[in-house]
C-alpha cells in the first residue's frame, strides 16, 4: 500500500461497542478515501494496529469484505496496548497497516458446505467468513459451532441469537456450547434445546454427519482446541486438505521479516504472518509445531 | 568473472581511493576481538583476521535502529542512502548477507535494508580458516557473487575478482593501479585455494541434514545441550544470518517519539509469547531446538541458514559447538 510497508494509514474510529466486559468492537474507516478504496481484504486476513508512540499489535479483521466502507476489529483487553485502545473514543484516529496474511480461500470453497468451529475469541476472524458466506450466497450450507465460557462471553451475542432464530432462512445453522451455567444460558438452552448445550465445542459434533466430499471446516480458537476439533473431523474422514485453521503467533512486522512467528523444523519453515495465518491441517501434519 | 591484479605497492592508494565512495569500514583489532570500524588508513586494519564479533549484518540490520520518527502525530520516514564501503569481508559473511537479502528484499522489501544494501560497496578478502570454521562443508567458503571486488592474496599483491558493474567501474576509475593477471598469478591463486581447502579442521555432515534433524525431534541430545545452554542469546547476536528483531516505541519528549528496532533472540522467553500469556516455546529446550532447526533449514534458492563462520562456537560462554550438537543428534538416531 505504501512505499514504506511499515508506515500506517490514519483510520478513524466510527463506533466503539462493548461486546463483553473484556472485548470491544471497533468500527473503523480510513481517513483518506483513496486508501479506503484500495483496502480490500479476504476473510481471515489481519491488520496491524499502530498506536503511534505506544506500539503496534496484529488483530484479525472481524467484519466481512462484502460490507464496504468500513471494517471492524474485535479487541480483547489483555495487555498494555489493548488497554490503551480500549480507552479510545469514537472520532479518534489510529494507524492501520495491512491487510496481511493469506486469508481463507473463499473462492475455492464456493458451492460447498462450510463448518465454522469457533472457540472464544476465535469467533472474531470466523465472523468475517460467516457474513461473507451468508452475504455472497455462494455456499451450500453453513454451520457455526461456537464454544464459549459463559453467556456473558458470547461475542456478537445479538448476531448469534439472531442466527439461532432465523439462520435457517439464510442457509446457516448455529450451535452453541457453554461451560458455565447461568440463568441466561438455561433460558437459551430451553428455547433451542437441539442446538444449545452445556459442554465444550466438540460436544456440538455429536450426532452430526457431513458430506465429506463437499465440506470444508474452518477452525479458530485457543491453541488447546485444535487437536480435539481436528480429531472429531478426522473421525468423520474429512481430508486434511479440507480443514483450515487460523493461527496466532507473536507478529511484529506482519510481512515475514522480524522472525517471531517462524514455526517448523529443518524440512519446512513457515512464517505464520506471511504463509498463514490460515493453514490446512495438512500443513500442520507436515510442519511440526504449527499446532 | 573478470580478474585483475593489484600489485602490493598500489594497495594503499587503492584503499585511499575508496574513500571517495563514502565512509570506509574495515576489520580492526581491539584487545582480542576484531570488529568492523571506520578506518582512515590501511595500517589501522588487521586484514589477517579470522572473524569479527558482529558480522557485517550490523551495517544493514543494525543492533538498534530508529526506523520512524513521530512528529505531529505522523510518522516520518527514516530511509537514508549514505554510501559506505565495507572492506575485507570474508566469503562466509558475503553468503550471510545473501541469506539476509532473501528475507529482507523479498516483497514487500524492507526499505531500510534495501537502501543500505544499495549504497554499500562490498570488498571481499581471502582468509585462512581457524579451528572454528566449517564454511567449506556448507559451500560458503568461496563467494561467486554478492561482492563488488574480492581480493585474494598473492605473494606480490592481490588477485582481484570483479563481481559487479560497480566493482568494474571502481577498477576502471583507478585503472593505473591495476595490472593484467599473469599465468603465474593464477597458479599462485590456485595453490593458495588448494592449501586453504585442506586446512579446514571442522566438518559438518550436511548429508540429509534437514530430514535427519526432523526425525530427531525427540532426541535426548537436545535436552542435554539445552541444560548446558545459558540462554544468553549470544549466538543469535553474532550470527550473520540471525535476523529476528523486536520493535518498540520510545518517547523522546512530550511531542516526539521514535519507533526503534533492535536485535531479538529466539532464546529469550518473550520470543514466542503472545497476548494473554500463552507461550509457543515455553521451555529452554523448545527454544534451543528451534534455533538449530532454523539454522539447518535448507532453502533451495538460498542454501542453509548457516554459513559455517564459527561465531556461535567462539562466542558461546557455555562452549556449545554447533557441529558437535548436530553430529550428536545424528548419532542419537543410530
Amino acid at each position: 500500500m505504501s512505499e514504506n510497508p511499515y508506515v500506517s494509514y490514519d483510520a478513524r474510529i466510527l463506533e466503539v461497542k462493548d461486546l463483553t466486559p473484556r472485548e470491544k468492537l471497533f468500527t473503523l474507516r480510513f481517513v483518506d478515501p483513496e486508501v479506503g478504496e484500495r483496502f480490500d481484504f479476504r476473510p481471515g486476513q489481519f491488520v496491524i494496529v499502530d498506536l503511534r508512540g505506544f506500539g503496534e499489535f496484529p488483530i484479525s479483521i472481524c467484519s466481512s469484505p462484502t460490507r464496504r466502507g468500513y471494517f471492524q476489529l474485535c479487541i480483547r483487553k489483555v495487555g498494555r496496548m489493548t488497554k490503551f485502545i480500549h480507552r479510545m473514543k469514537e472520532g479518534e484516529v489510529v494507524g492501520i497497516r495491512g491487510p496481511y496474511g493469506n486469508g481463507f480461500p473463499m473462492e475455492k470453497m464456493e458451492g460447498s458446505n462450510l463448518i465454522l468451529v469457533a472457540g472464544g475469541l476465535g469467533m472474531a476472524p470466523l465472523r468475517s467468513v460467516l457474513w461473507y458466506a451468508i452475504d455472497s450466497g455462494k455456499y451450500e450450507h453453513i454451520w457455526l459451532f461456537y464454544g464459549t465460557k459463559a453467556y456473558e462471553d458470547i461475542l456478537f451475542r445479538d448476531e448469534v441469537v439472531h442466527l439461532l432464530k432465523h439462520g435457517e432462512a439464510m442457509n446457516c445453522s448455529v450451535k452453541l456450547a457453554y461451560e458455565v451455567e447461568s440463568p441466561s444460558c438455561i433460558y437459551l438452552e430451553k428455547g433451542f434445546s437441539d442446538r444449545v448445550c452445556k459442554g465444550v465445542v466438540t460436544d456440538l459434533f455429536r450426532g452430526e454427519e457431513f458430506d465429506v466430499n463437499n465440506t470444508y471446516a474452518l477452525i479458530c480458537g485457543p491453541p488447546v482446541m485444535y487437536k480435539f476439533v481436528i480429531r472429531e473431523l478426522s473421525d468423520r474422514k474429512l481430508s486434511p486438505g479440507r480443514i483450515y485453521m487460523t493461527l496466532e503467533r507473536r507478529m511484529r512486522c506482519g510481512i515475514g521479516k522480524c522472525g517471531h512467528c517462524i514455526v517448523g523444523t529443518s524440512t519446512s519453515i513457515k512464517y505464520v504472518c506471511r504463509d498463514g495465518p490460515v493453514f490446512t491441517y495438512w500443513d500442520a501434519l507436515s510442519t511440526r509445531g504449527l499446532i | 568473472m573478470r580478474y585483475i591484479k593489484l600489485p602490493a605497492e598500489n594497495f594503499e592508494e587503492f584503499f585511499n581511493s575508496l574513500k571517495a565512495w563514502g565512509k570506509v569500514y574495515g576489520p580492526v583489532k581491539r584487545g582480542n576481538i576484531h570488529s568492523f570500524q571506520e578506518v582512515q588508513r590501511v595500517k589501522e586494519m588487521d586484514l589477517y583476521y579470522n572473524r569479527t564479533m558482529l558480522p557485517p549484518k550490523k551495517f544493514f540490520v543494525r543492533p538498534r535502529d530508529v526506523i520512524l520518527r513521530l512528529k505531529n502525530g505522523k510518522w516520518e520516514n527514516g530511509v537514508k542512502n549514505e554510501p559506505f564501503v565495507i572492506f575485507g569481508v570474508h566469503s562466509c559473511d558475503i553468503h550471510g548477507l545473501k541469506i539476509l537479502d532473501k528475507v529482507y528484499l523479498d516483497e514487500p522489501a524492507d526499505p531500510y535494508y534495501k537502501a543500505r544494501r544499495e549504497s554499500a560497496l562490498i570488498i571481499g578478502i581471502s582468509c585462512t580458516p581457524d579451528e572454528y570454521c566449517f564454511c567449506k562443508s556448507l559451500g560458503t567458503d568461496f563467494a561467486m557473487d554478492g561482492f563488488d571486488l574480492f581480493l585474494h592474496e598473492l605473494p606480490d599483491g592481490w588477485l582481484v575478482r570483479v563481481g559487479s558493474v560497480r566493482g568494474h567501474e571502481i577498477a576502471w576509475e583507478n585503472e593505473e593501479l591495476f595490472e593484467e593477471v599473469t599465468e603465474e598469478d593464477l597458479a599462485n591463486f590456485r595453490a593458495f585455494e588448494e592449501k586453504r581447502a585442506k586446512s579446514f579442521k571442522r566438518k559438518l555432515s550436511k548429508e540429509g541434514l534437514a530430514d535427519m534433524l526432523d526425525l530427531a525431534y525427540n532426541s535426548p541430545v537436545w535436552k542435554k545441550y539445552a541444560d548446558i545452554c545459558l540462554a544468553c542469546g549470544n549466538c543469535n547476536m553474532v550470527c550473520p544470518t540471525c535476523r529476528c528483531y523486536e520493535v518498540c516505541d520510545k518517547w523522546l519528549n512530550a511531542y516526539e517519539a521514535v519507533r526503534e528496532r533492535r536485535y531479538d533472540s529466539c532464546f529469550m522467553e518473550s520470543h514466542g509469547l503472545v497476548a494473554g500469556g500463552h507461550n509457543f516455546r515455553p521451555t529452554r529446550l523448545d527454544r534451543f531446538r528451534h534455533r538449530y532447526y532454523c539454522k539447518s533449514y535448507f532453502d533451495p534458492s538460498a542454501g542453509f541458514n548457516c554459513v559455517g563462520c564459527g561465531r556461535c562456537d567462539e562466542f558461546c560462554p557455555a562452549g556449545i559447538e554447533h557441529v558437535k550438537v548436530l553430529d550428536e543428534v545424528r548419532g542419537s538416531l543410530q
